[in-house]
């Protein structure tokens, strides 16, 4: 599993932060980070999957 | 595989939750048969949070905000456009559904109730021209389309919506009044703390403000000309166009006389399951009682209609294998966007009894944390996610500690009926 986000369209909403914080983390200039591209463990994989189809501006994507 | 090809699933609804609850029948590989029946709009599900933002400031259009398929729907998913659920049979599993003047009687094994809810618009407010609601992208764009001859607007209602509105048409550089019921925007939703914040933001931005106003009549002059507004103080003002914030009214009327909890949105136990539980709800409609605040809400937010339809349709299929179906206790989460500023929060303010305020954030902005009994029941913030996201987690764990009493045990369908009276809709208490 391998995430990526398009900054073009990442609006700093919040959401995968709110499913997977220890993936995602959004700094006070709502600059998203992704602290952890390839995580290993299957509950933090299926929040991941989960993050993906929720980001209310489309901007994740995932290659499995 | 799950379920058997004998079997049909309804889906009402064909806006986030009624999408979920159809990708997540389809990725869990569901072998039976989806009927998603997707509504009035017509159109393919899209993000509806942009369009108040977005959409109105013109940084994106109907195309792409539509909601990613995955994958193609599944040759046993049949999609319903423009058609609606129109009644539950009393007595038996079926729906009449409707398009158009044709109508269609569909036995269901399972009915997942994702119909949302509707703009409130006062009756004597609606169809008049040059005034609009804002719920669906055909609203947001016939405002859109408005905006061209930079008309003089004036928003009614301080809410999310309204809030929103007037931030996107300031950012468009068109001249606005806002119309506040109470005496602060958002307070209903923030408290007064942050909702003074929010007015201070309205103010600097060029927005002027009638507070502790409410229209008593609206009069148009037609397509084109002035629509005129009556204040409760007797005052009148006009504007090129007017746009109503004044919440929002859940839509399941058609399941009246069922013998389902109706007394705000379709009532539900912890696991999403109605008193008939092969009816499950989820999104904007669904009031269940929240295991760890211990009382009933419903949620009109974006997070949550993504996370309880995920939920329903895991509380459906542990009945059908004979699980403990489990209880929905994800923490509300919802943000808006006004003025190039992020307001976030987390957590449910509802009978708070007391609030913190500091500052958090490079901004140094306000962030309110909201207590109940000695506990953080909710916390919000502006360009502090980090802040507000840490409290997520706090607020979920304390309250895991120590629930509040009075619990129901999941699957117990009966299980916390609301009080004679109770409203707990937020949008509602956000008025």
């Amino acid at each position: 599993m391998k995430i990526s986000v398009d900054r073009t369209l990442c609006d700093g909403n919040g959401v995968c932060m709110g499913i997977a914080p220890e993936v995602f983390d959004i700094d006070d200039d709502l600059n998203l980070h992704i602290v952890d591209e390839i995580p290993d463990d299957p509950a933090v994989q299926a929040q991941v999957r989960q993050s993906v189809t929720s980001c209310p501006v489309l901007a994740l994507s995932l290659e499995e | 595989m799950v379920g058997d090809t004998s079997q049909t699933i309804v889906v009402a609804g064909g806006s986030l939750a009624g999408h979920t609850v159809v990708t997540e029948l389809e990725r869990r590989g569901f072998a039976g048969r989806i009927v998603w029946v997707r509504g009035q709009e017509g159109t393919a599900p899209y993000s509806r949070p942009a369009l108040s933002k977005e959409l109105i400031q013109g940084k994106v259009t109907a195309e792409t905000i539509r909601l990613p398929v995955q994958r193609p729907y599944g040759p046993r998913t049949r999609i319903m456009d423009g058609a609606v659920c129109a009644r539950l049979d009393p007595h038996a599993d079926r729906v009449l559904v409707t398009r158009a003047s044709r109508e269609e009687r569909i036995s269901f094994d399972a009915l997942f109730v994702c119909t949302g809810t509707n703009a409130r618009v006062p009756r004597a407010f609606a169809g008049l021209p040059g005034v609009h609601s804002l719920r669906t992208l055909a609203d947001a764009e016939r405002i859109k389309e408005r905006l061209a001859v930079r008309p003089r607007t004036v928003v009614v209602g301080a809410g999310l919506v309204g809030s929103e509105m007037a931030a996107s048409l300031r950012s468009c550089e068109l001249p606005v009044e806002l119309i506040v019921q109470g005496q602060l925007p958002m307070e209903a939703v923030f408290g007064a703390e942050l909702g003074r914040f929010c007015l201070e933001q309205h103010h600097a931005n060029g927005v002027t403000t009638r507070l502790g106003t409410t229209v008593t009549a609206l009069s148009s002059a037609g397509p084109r000309g002035p629509v005129t507004l009556t204040y409760d103080d007797g005052r009148e003002s006009t504007a090129d166009m007017v746009v109503l914030g004044l919440g929002a009214v859940t839509s399941c009327d058609w399941l009246d006389g069922c013998g389902l909890d109706l007394s705000d949105g379709l009532g539900c136990d912890e696991t999403l399951r109605t008193v008939r539980p092969n009816i499950l709800a989820a999104g904007d409609v669904a009031n269940w009682r929240h295991p760890l605040f211990g009382h009933r809400m419903r949620v009109e937010h974006w997070s949550n209609a993504s996370a309880q339809a995920r939920h329903a349709v895991e509380s459906w299929l542990a009945g059908q294998e004979d699980r403990r179906p489990p209880a929905f206790a994800d923490v509300p989460y919802f943000w808006s966007d006004q003025y190039g500023l992020k307001y976030q929060m987390v957590g449910h303010a509802r009978g708070h009894d007391e609030v913190h305020v500091e500052e958090a954030g490079a901004g140094g902005y306000p962030f309110v944390t909201y207590l109940r009994e000695g506990r953080i029941v909710a916390a919000a913030g502006v360009n502090a996610p980090r802040a507000v996201m840490r409290m997520k987690a706090r607020i979920q764990a304390e309250l895991a500690e120590a629930p509040s009493a009075g619990g129901s045990s999941a699957g117990d369908p009966s299980a916390g009926a609301p009080p004679a009276g109770e409203t707990t809709s937020e949008e509602v208490y956000a008025r």
